[in-house]
């Protein structure tokens, strides 16, 4: 449980937040009624503020309470995520800026656009559009696992704690709801400076005091770590996850700049040049990343926070490892700072996430059927953000903390069967756009199969599925087998005398 | 990629290329020694390669946007 001093800095800060959310409709002012005002902030972003969102895309609940969790529990294979970040950004800085280029040219908003255009064909683009809004809602409720860990923790010890988090989660919810309306992407462009100064602040903090505070620091931690034998090692991968790493690591690169959010982080970005710089310097963003899951080992060398953690069910306590440490090894209001981080760090990647689905839902899916207004396509998506909000609440409320992770990797495996018709199209315009809906179909039944199939039809606990005897990522089998379908039906259309335009 | 010499090409490309390969190349890097303040080899030099990625994608966009430049110029 967190003292008084913690509580205080908490909410005090907590109110800078909501602050900064709401002044975001006054910052940079523009017509908050046209959509690429509100959704991309008149893509006005330079290179520091596009580094910040779109790191704000990346620096999410996934990082410092997903990725450490499953070291706690599993061991080396989530270290995947640091190849990860340095690979999504050379991708990035080759595809990214090319739709950036044809975005400004043409008036795109969404990838889904870019299809409905290039390929002259509104159910490719639907397919594209639903896919990601689909795939946005598992990462949406990682987050929001991440906020309620954090509120768990805070409140640890206290009797109806559940309750009172549950209450306090759907408040946060509210207010988060009504920035994103009132500010689009502006306000959480301003909500991620702060939460990124409050992230670097804890992350830091964390790794030097918490490994002085254990004899032997790091050293001990690891041993006492490798006494747990956690399943795909410690101190080392064990060589048989070795495919199940790589497989992770390209397929979570590849997927990221897919995600709709991740497509308007960029799109807002003032000029290529602007996005090609802050894209190149996005590596150093994921050093923290890479320190987080170091504490993750950490919390073994740290008898009270294991102590707070022996509280909560076994399965819950990978999720609250940050911020039990924090909570634990820091005095009260350091800790209310740091866990504030955490908590905000869950909020403004859920606000543009929403963000982004709705640009989805009223660009691509309600447009081409039902004329809109410009003000009405604004005011259409404003209302969309705050239901997928609710509906991502929702979602979290009826499923367990565990496996937070694979929330976003089942994103993950859903969202890279739109790697086709948007990133392979944005090198070569050789692709037949029956046959990339045909690869679609393909990847997604054979991804939520394997998925099923992988996880007995239970609850999903693991994204890898044996071949040859070697766990691989199912989100890159499924791709495989998407662009095996996509070439083939590319060759049949070239036989039978299609030729790209 | 318009407007870009051949040799530009090629330069961005490598330095794109290079920390996939390093990842790519698992016997690199997964070992415990030598440890860097008790952290096993395997973590702390896939994190450094995190800053030397920045350094090398820096380099790449500078090429990259002096040539585009010189093509807007033009």
């Amino acid at each position: 449980m967190l003292g008084l001093a913690g509580w205080v800095t908490f909410w005090v800060f907590f109110a800078v937040f909501v602050f900064l959310g709401f002044y975001g409709a006054r910052w940079r002012r523009g017509n908050l009624n046209l959509l690429h005002e509100w959704a991309l902030a008149g893509r006005r972003l330079g290179i520091a503020l596009a580094w910040f969102l779109i790191g704000a895309d990346l620096y999410t609940a996934y990082t410092f309470v997903a990725v450490p969790s499953l070291v706690f529990a599993k061991g080396a294979y989530a270290f995947f995520a640091v190849p990860y970040v340095a690979i999504t950004f050379a991708i990035a800085m080759l595809l990214m800026t090319i739709l950036w280029d044809r975005s400004r040219e043409r008036g795109y908003i969404t990838a889904a656009d870019f299809v409905q255009d290039q390929f002259n064909s509104v159910t490719l683009a639907l397919l594209v559009a639903l896919t990601g809004i689909v795939a946005e809602l598992p990462y949406i409720a990682l987050q929001i696992d991440g906020m309620r860990a954090v509120l768990e923790v805070m409140m640890a010890g206290m009797s109806s704690a559940t309750t009172v988090s549950e209450v306090a989660l759907v408040v946060a919810f509210i207010i988060l709801a009504a920035f994103t309306y009132t500010s689009g992407l502006r306000g959480s462009a301003l909500g991620a400076v702060l939460k990124d100064a409050l992230i670097w602040l804890g992350v830091i903090s964390l790794i030097v005091i918490v490994p002085l505070s254990i004899k032997g620091g790091f050293s001990t931690a690891f041993s006492i770590a490798a006494q747990h034998k956690l399943p795909t090692g410690v101190e080392t991968l064990k060589p048989v996850f070795l495919a199940a790493y790589e497989s992770t690591f390209i397929g979570s690169a590849l997927a990221l700049y897919l995600y709709p959010h991740a497509v308007n982080g960029s799109l807002s970005a003032e000029s290529r040049k602007a996005l090609r710089y802050s894209t190149a310097l996005l590596p150093l963003y994921g050093i923290g990343l890479a320190l987080l899951p170091l504490l993750g080992i950490l919390v073994y060398g740290s008898p009270s926070a294991l102590k707070l953690l022996s509280e909560f069910p076994a399965s819950e306590r990978g999720l609250l490892a940050i911020p039990a440490l924090a909570a634990t090894s820091l005095p009260a209001w350091f800790a209310g700072l740091v866990l504030l981080g955490i908590f905000v760090g869950g909020m403004v990647p859920a606000a543009i996430m929403a963000i982004a689905q709705a640009n989805l839902l009223v660009r691509n899916v309600i447009k081409p059927f039902y004329r809109l207004s410009e003000r009405g396509e604004t005011r259409a998506a404003q209302w969309a953000s705050v239901a997928f909000k609710f509906l991502a609440l929702g979602f979290v409320f009826v499923t367990p903390l565990t496996y937070a992770l694979q929330l976003q990797l089942t994103g993950g495996v859903i969202i890279l069967q739109t790697l086709p018709p948007v990133f392979l199209r944005l090198l070569t315009r050789k692709m037949e756009k029956y046959s990339l809906m045909a690869g679609w179909a393909a990847g997604m039944l054979s991804g939520i199969l394997l998925l099923v199939y992988a996880n007995h039809f239970g609850p999903i606990k693991t994204t890898l599925y044996p071949l040859f005897g070697h766990p691989f990522y199912i989100g890159m089998i499924a791709l495989a087998i998407n662009l095996a379908v996509v070439g083939l039906g590319t060759g049949i259309a070239y036989a039978l005398g299609w030729r790209p335009r | 990629m318009g407007g870009l010499t051949t040799g530009e090409k090629v330069a961005i490309a490598v330095l794109l290329l290079i920390p996939v390969v390093f990842y790519m190349v698992y016997p690199a890097y997964n070992y415990a020694s030598p440890e860097l303040l008790g952290v096993p080899f395997f973590y702390w030099f896939q994190t450094l390669w995190l800053a030397i990625s920045a350094v090398l994608f820096t380099v790449a966009a500078v090429i990259w946007e002096r040539g585009l430049s010189r093509e807007e110029k033009r």
